[in-house]
């Protein structure tokens, strides 16, 4: 079709201008115009206002949007966003690192690592989850079938390849870690080390991030025995928990990083612990989510959607289940009274 | 955009015809512009507004009166079943209202057989989609008929996975209905977590906009116990409140075997946001049901007719008798046995 309309147009212009001699400097002028004009509108700083570009390498993160956006939606993470955020600046700061930054999330379901990587690929790339050079892979959905090791492994260092060599500072995103084949993310290894280069592409600039429940529950315990000794919970340091993490993690068979050399060979820049969502957090989820929604926050009603999600341990009762899930769908079963509420206030 | 194609092309057309002309052709001519015309009525009939009252469109802006005509026919047409109307309705309306999903919903339907469960996924299909059951944005499964045989289950997980992301990118707004879940395969199920799960987008897709829908059998008797303790304790079935059921229900269904669900992460990672119970049907109900069923075939209501219709369904427990053991089902055929005209 294109083709047709370009074939239409060649056919107008020499009955449109049945010139029998070109008139040099006019066309010399016009040549030389439109080529400036071209030349302007791909410079970067116009051009990227309307395309995605790969953030060059003067770029900066900002650190203080980036303590704010974890500060104000990230609840009862004090030690996931200590360590995130020096990792994050220590690595976007460092004109020449050594090797790509690797975090290793782990926790309990619900309790925001998903969300955490999300907030930190907005950082990185505008665009966020949808930026064309932040990458997530699913265990479940891209490595389903067990016998084809072989294949995804290959395909995962072509795409790794070609998309760190089309962008420097690409970010990708591991799911699902626990559930993943351990052969398959030892193809990455060494796209992981400390090479300048390797085959003529360097990954010095790149982030890798892992998410995993493996570990979950040893941090849960942690935790708990935290709480049982009556200290706070933001006393916890990251020392109590790294050294059980990595080798809970290493140990365990359904962690993909399970005998993996990432771990032998200490890859992992960071390991970052999740704990598990008390119930004043589960409250903040609720409020987050009204406000975000636009209704008035009630306290009652947070306080009932709060109550209604399960607790563990059996006595205690002080972790959530399920972290911040499933807060919305009970929302829309308090919908009715918010609404009404809303209304009443005008 | 085909608008603006269909004038392009007129246009150059056009402007190959007429400048060397000392005179017009009127026959080329009037090809011409009767093409050019037919061009711009294309662009104009292909424009959504008009093309979606004579073909079936993809909901972006979801129909405001969805959730209230949902509300009515439970109401009218479901009985004996006054959580489901309730949570249905509820999830359903602030499901559609909320632009900000983040997760697509996905409801889990389990109950004794009859009562109800397809009848509901049927009035959901009927009041978001004109066509029902047979639009094209409405898949249902049957785990008996689309996934029989154990040794495929990678073909089935690889085909699942395609087609639910293939029709997710066509319309974000999709309906997936899968019945008996109880005798499908235990793996399979976790083939489709991912896209259930809180992601904004999985490879360019976003999932956030569709309705997933459970249907299974798992569960019935744990049900069945809850409304007979109330039964016994005297208390009215709709005394009866979901978090009676609700806790008991999913570990009762994470831990049977033959739940579709077992060990599956669907439920170790909640993302089943609405376990809804069909409590078992009793003799006024399925009275209710031989009504609607007469009514509806056009013949006059004889309440002789329908209690010896309703007594001979059979009931259980065995001393009791209460609740009926098909629910709804097989009452069409004894009316046709009553009524013989």
């Amino acid at each position: 079709m294109k083709l047709l309309n370009a074939a239409l147009i060649f056919i107008l212009v020499p009955t449109l201008t049945p010139a029998l001699a070109l008139e040099p400097l006019s066309v010399g002028l016009a040549i030389g115009v439109a080529s400036a004009l071209t030349g302007y509108l791909s410079h970067p700083r116009f051009y990227c206002s309307y395309v995605e570009c790969c953030p060059r390498d003067g770029q900066r993160l900002n650190a203080t949007a980036l303590k704010a956006q974890l500060d104000s939606r990230l609840f009862g993470q004090h030690l996931a966003k200590d360590v995130v955020l020096k990792a994050v600046l220590g690595f976007s700061n460092n004109p020449s690192p050594k090797k790509p930054l690797m975090l290793s999330l782990h926790g309990w379901a619900g309790t925001g690592k998903n969300f955490l990587s999300q907030i930190l690929a907005e950082h990185v790339h505008p665009a966020g989850l949808r930026s064309k050079f932040v990458h997530l892979f699913l265990a479940t959905l891209h490595f389903p079938h067990h016998d084809q090791v072989k294949l995804y492994k290959e395909q995962l260092q072509n795409w790794i390849r070609g998309n760190v060599s089309a962008c420097p500072s690409s970010v990708f995103i591991f799911d699902e870690m626990d559930k993943m084949h351990p052969g398959v993310i030892d193809a990455i290894k060494p796209f992981l080390d400390y090479y300048e280069e390797v085959d003529g592409v360097s990954y010095r600039k790149a982030i890798f991030i892992f998410l995993s429940n493996a570990g979950g529950d040893l941090i849960n315990k942690a935790a708990l025995d935290f709480w049982t000794s009556g200290k706070r919970r933001e006393d916890i340091q990251l020392k109590d928990l790294e050294p059980l993490l990595s080798v809970g993690v290493f140990n365990n068979k359904n962690s993909g990083l399970w005998h993996s050399s990432i771990i032998d060979r200490n890859l992992i820049d960071y390991f970052v612990p999740f704990l598990p969502l008390e119930h004043r957090h589960v409250k903040m989820c609720v409020r987050a989510e009204m406000a975000a929604r636009g209704y008035t926050v009630d306290e009652d009603i947070v306080q009932a959607v709060a109550d209604e999600m399960t607790y563990f341990p059996k006595e205690q009762k002080i972790y959530s289940d399920k972290g911040c899930k499933t807060v919305q769908a009970k929302l829309d079963i308090h919908e009715d009274l918010v609404m009404g509420d809303t209304r009443a206030r005008g | 955009m085909k608008l603006r194609r269909g004038a392009l092309r007129a246009a150059l057309a056009l402007l190959l015809l007429l400048p060397p002309a000392g005179a017009v052709e009127p026959i080329s001519l009037g090809l011409a512009i009767a093409g050019a015309a037919a061009s711009a009525l294309t662009g104009f009939i292909s424009y959504p507004r008009l093309y979606c009252y004579f073909r079936e469109c993809c909901l972006h802006r979801h129909d405001q009166r969805a959730a209230a005509a949902l509300q009515e026919t439970l109401d009218k047409r479901l009985f004996g079943q006054h959580l489901v109307s309730k949570v249905v309705v509820k999830a359903v309306r602030g499901f559609l209202n909320n632009t900000n999903a983040k997760k697509p919903l996905a409801l889990s339907l389990h109950g004794w057989t009859g009562t109800g469960k397809n009848f509901v996924s049927k009035i959901v299909a009927e009041s978001i989609y004109k066509k029902g059951l047979q639009s094209k944005y409405v898949h249902q499964f049957v785990s008996t008929l689309h996934f029989p045989h154990a040794h495929s289950i990678n073909l089935y997980k690889d085909q699942l996975q395609s087609w639910i992301r293939g029709n997710v990118s066509i319309c974000p707004r999709s309906l997936f209905i899968f019945d008996e879940m109880d005798k499908m395969h235990a793996g399979l199920i976790d083939s489709i977590k991912p896209f259930l799960d809180y992601y904004e987008l999985l490879d360019g897709v976003s999932y956030r906009q569709a309705i997933f829908i459970f249907l299974s059998n798992a569960g019935a008797e744990k049900i069945t116990e809850v409304a007979l303790d109330f039964w016994r304790k005297g208390r009215t079935r709709e005394d009866i409140q979901l978090t009676d059921i609700q806790n008991a229900l999913s570990v009762s269904v994470f831990n049977n075997k033959n739940s579709g669900f077992w060990h599956s992460t669907l439920i170790d990672k909640n993302l089943i946001d609405y376990f809804i119970p069909f409590l078992p049907l009793e003799y006024k109900h399925v009275k209710m049901c031989v009504r609607v069923e007469v009514e509806s075939r056009g013949y006059a209501v004889d309440e002789d007719i329908l209690t010896r219709i309703a007594d001979e369904m059979t009931y259980f427990p065995r001393e009791e008798r209460i609740y009926s053991d098909k629910g709804c089902k097989t009452v069409d055929a004894k009316l046709d046995y009553y009524y013989d005209f």
